[in-house]
């Protein structure tokens, strides 16, 4: 009467409808958030690798970045594209680079960063009025609106390499400037806020210019750019021989290969030594000399400065000895690193070891030393190899002329000689016929191979200062066992593989073929290969 | 009578919340499984090895599988990458262009005989299981050949014997479970002439693995791959190149598959069990609720009904009382009149028979 059968169905229809539909939102919207994700995903997976044309002069402009975040992505501009620009204009580099003292800011218009708007409008105004201009011209002009200098991503690779002066390009500009040392070096006067020249005292520009600019001292980039393209360009202007200006032409990688090499560079003129013996104890600093505990140290510095492309490779912080800040207990001004650890630390290309070490990687040095672990060998005899003069002869009142002598005789003495066994002793073949179960006995020249080994380390002085003693050699393979004419057979020591016992102990076959295909590998031998098995192996008929 | 969106919206929420609350109370936990105590492993080392294919031979004659076409001493086969088949349980494969890393990479493939493995967990009849020793096995008698053990696993190493009519079987790797159970080495490990694979407990394995890093920080990335991958394997992995530059997948996390499927699979007992009863609920309560107010529209009707009835019985009660009324009035008064008329007329004759007629009018009012 009130409500008729068919207006029931259709509530009950209605209900289930929203019912349905809701969940079918419910269910479009995980189903469409997971093909989101998944999109997002891929999409930060694919992202194109840089493939475009290689530059030096790809200059970040990120300035206001000092001041906080940036708003937009920073600006590359290529540097040369402008000069070369400007260069058509017969405009100079005061075009963009202001000038206080006759010295030009390496900044663009400005000769500070003040505050982020002013530094913003410098370039926004300055930037997109030149582009104007040019266009107007009817020439090839760049971006004037944002997006197209603010890029997101770029299709410019970089070819800048960081470029410092080694010994030669050192000597070039020395030779150039008539040893004027005080046109580049200089010193900082805490009194009179002023720099200085100090005669003798001429350090690299990084011990004060570091990557960052501190206080009162510009970072190094700022110092070079400042310093080298400033009389760069007086010295082409007055139509001398100069070095570059442009970008690339000293970051380039392919342009820095081009630069001149001297072949005979002659010693740098700094008064520093030529024999010393490695001092333990900083008299400036009113420490006494102590009865050494070790043997002291001689040092052929003189030879050193051959070894290395500049003095920043040992003296990594100044040219004062390196006691003076690594004493023996370890100071601040050292870093608390102590002598003991600057002298010794093998990942640290400064301390001798660590250099020493480095050189293991020469093909000739890998075949035995890349199978070592790198670590400090304990046994006293290795010790020597440095520690050499009798603390006994310098303890007391031994002046510094006279340990300069001492050190200079003990070096002179020393044989620096790779020794190894007399031919008749060292066996010609060896069958190794252990391993018979499907091929022949392999013949190893043995003798060959020793005298290769010796040969190829006698021109190397380090190599044949560690290696004096008659059977170092024979320890890349004979190892774990004491030097001897007669060392062990391998399968002593080597038998079943995979014992839990001895986890780091490989089977005889494995030991074999590491012990050989390892080593050749090292060396960079190629032959024979290592899976051609029939190489070394004679199949058994 | 309908259902408010908030409380579809409140039930939908309890729902889900229901069906997640399994796996989140079990993230919460430290339930996790390192793998049978000394169980054993393979630590196969990419430095150590030369790409002979010898293990594969290794491989090939102590499983007795097939043949190849090509012998094992020909490594033209490592031009192209390959995968496991049915016919080959472990091949090598070669990675010459990785940039600035000299010379080729090898890496050797075969099951990985995961701690907590996704082909058992994806099995349905059990064919699969991690034994004590460290092995994956697989029961060819109860396997259905649906290949769900395939698809699970995250290193693409059980292949099916496609070329076989009858019965065929999904074939993998076993750790040469018969071998080891005898104390032998699996046939790779055996034959391998550098040591690059190292057969023995995964624990100590793993400590080798670490102690080769430790000596020789510049040979190897310092990762142990297997250790936690997909849970942690059995197989473990030393590099000395990026293990994804030789095709070893980096992206597969820690968390072991049983348990990644686990909120899935545990979500089936309440999508199948409590989506009905709850939904049912939501029909019975919406049900009772049309019930209910079809009730009170019956109750208010018949109300009405009995109302109304009873109002109209009054009405008629008194209409025939009025009518009843009306009649004897009409009654009286015609009997009056007729009194009246009559003794007019006894006045016009006589006076006495006037008060014998008086009489049976006054009884009967």
């Amino acid at each position: 009467m009130v409500y008729s059968k068919t207006d029931k169905d259709f509530v009950k229809m209605k209900k289930g409808c929203i019912l349905l539909s809701w969940t079918g939102i419910v269910v479009s919207v995980i189903a469409v958030s997971i093909f989101l994700t998944a999109v997002c995903g891929a999409a930060l997976v694919k992202l194109p690798k840089d493939t475009g044309e290689a530059r030096a002069d790809i200059i970040t402009i990120d300035s206001i970045k000092i001041f906080g975040k940036l708003e937009r992505s920073p600006v590359n501009f290529f540097h040369q594209k402008h000069t070369a620009a400007l260069d058509k204009k017969n405009q100079s580099c005061s075009a963009c680079h202001l000038s206080e003292d006759n010295r030009m800011s390496y900044l663009y218009m400005r000769l500070k960063n003040t505050t982020r708007q002013d530094v913003m409008e410098i370039y926004h105004t300055g930037c997109i009025a030149c582009h104007r201009e040019t266009a107007a011209a009817g020439e090839k002009s760049g971006p004037v609106t944002c997006g197209n200098c603010h890029r997101d991503k770029t299709t410019v690779r970089s070819s800048w390499q960081p470029i410092g002066l080694d010994k030669s390009l050192h000597y070039r500009h020395v030779r150039a400037n008539q040893e004027k040392c005080e046109l580049c070096h200089h010193q900082y006067d805490e009194v009179t806020q002023k720099l200085f020249y100090a005669k003798g005292k001429e350090g690299t520009c990084r011990y004060c210019h570091l990557d960052k600019a501190r206080e009162k001292t510009i970072s190094l980039r700022s110092a070079s750019h400042l310093q080298c393209i400033d009389c760069h360009r007086q010295k082409q202007s007055k139509n001398e021989n100069a070095g570059p200006i442009t970008c690339g032409g000293c970051h380039d990688q392919t342009e820095q290969e081009h630069i001149e090499k001297v072949k005979v560079i002659p010693r740098m003129k700094m008064n520093q030594p030529d024999f010393v013996l490695v001092k333990t104890f900083n008299k400036e600093i009113g420490e006494s000399n102590p009865t050494p505990r070790m043997d002291m140290v001689p040092f052929n510095h003189k030879a050193h400065e051959t070894y290395n492309d500049t003095c920043r490779v040992c003296h990594h912080a100044d040219l004062d000895a390196c006691v003076r800040c690594h004493t023996v207990q370890g100071s601040k001004e050292g870093d608390h690193v102590k002598l003991e650890q600057a002298m010794h630390r093998l990942n640290a290309s400064q301390s001798c070891m660590g250099c020493h070490e480095s050189h293991q990687s020469d093909p000739n040095c890998a075949g035995c030393h890349s199978s070592f672990e790198n670590k400090r060998q304990q046994d006293s005899s290795a010790c020597k190899n440095c520690h050499m003069v009798p603390r006994a002869l310098v303890s007391g009142e031994a002046g510094q002329a006279d340990q300069k002598k001492i050190a200079a005789a003990t070096l002179e003495y020393r044989e620096a000689v790779t020794a190894t066994y007399d031919n008749e002793v060292i066996p010609e073949t060896v069958m190794i016929g252990t391993l018979m179960n499907q091929y022949e006995p392999v013949k190893m020249p043995h003798r060959k191979m020793v005298v290769a080994m010796v040969d190829n380390i006698k021109d190397k002085k380090l190599a044949n200062y560690f290696h004096h003693e008659k059977g170092t050699v024979c320890q890349g393979c004979h190892h774990n066992s004491p030097a001897t004419e007669t060392p062990p057979r391998c399968a002593n020591c080597h038998g079943k593989p995979f014992n839990p016992k001895e986890p780091f102990k490989p089977g005889l076959m494995a030991a074999y073929h590491r012990q050989c295909m390892e080593c050749h590998r090292a060396m960079g031998i190629e032959k024979p290969v290592e899976t051609d098995c029939k190489a070394c192996h004679r199949e058994r008929g | 009578m309908s259902i408010s969106r908030r409380k579809f919206l409140g039930w939908l929420g309890a729902a889900s919340l229901a069906t997640t609350l399994g796996k989140s109370a079990e993230a919460a936990s430290n339930k996790q499984f390192g793998g049978y105590p000394g169980s054993m492993g393979v630590l196969f080392d990419n430095t150590r090895c030369i790409g002979c294919r010898k293990c594969e031979d290794g491989c090939n004659k102590v499983n007795e599988l097939p043949a190849p076409e090509k012998p094992f001493s020909d490594l033209s086969l490592l031009e192209n990458h390959r995968r496991t088949t049915s016919k080959e349980y472990t091949i090598v494969n070669r990675y010459d262009d990785l940039g600035n890393e000299e010379g080729p990479h090898y890496r050797k493939v075969q099951c990985n005989h995961c701690l907590e493995p996704a082909c058992a967990s994806a099995c349905f009849v059990r064919a699969f299981s991690k034994t004590e020793q460290g092995a994956v096995t697989y029961d060819e008698s109860v396997c259905v050949g649906c290949r769900y053990c395939m698809i699970a696993c995250p290193f693409e190493i059980p292949a099916y014997e496609y070329d076989k009519a009858l019965s065929p079987r999904v074939m993998k790797c076993t750790m040469c479970y018969p071998r080891i159970s005898k104390g032998l080495l699996p046939g790779c490990v055996e034959v391998c002439p550098t040591e690059a694979l190292t057969y023995g407990r995964r624990e100590d394995l793993l400590w080798i693995g670490r102690e080769r890093i430790r000596r020789f920080p510049d040979r190897y990335v310092n990762h142990v791959y297997g250790e936690n991958e997909m849970g942690g394997t059995s197989w473990l992995y030393l590099s000395g190149v990026p293990f994804k530059d030789i095709g070893m997948r980096e992206d597969l996390g820690i968390t072991p598959a049983p348990s990644l499927t686990s909120g899935a699979l545990g979500a089936v007992p309440i999508v199948a069990g409590l989506w009905p009863v709850l939904l049912t609920g939501i029909y019975a309560i919406s049900r009772r609720k049309d019930r209910i107010a079809e009730n009170e529209k019956q109750a208010a009707l018949n109300a009405a009904l009995a109302k109304a009835s009873a109002e109209a019985e009054t009405t008629l009660s008194q209409a025939l009382q009025k009518a009843a009324r009306e009649k004897e009035a009409a009654i009286e008064q015609a009997v009056s009149k007729a009194l009246e008329e009559a003794a007019k007329a006894q006045e016009r004759s006589d006076s006495d028979p006037e008060e014998d007629i008086k009489k049976p009018s006054k009884e009967n009012a």
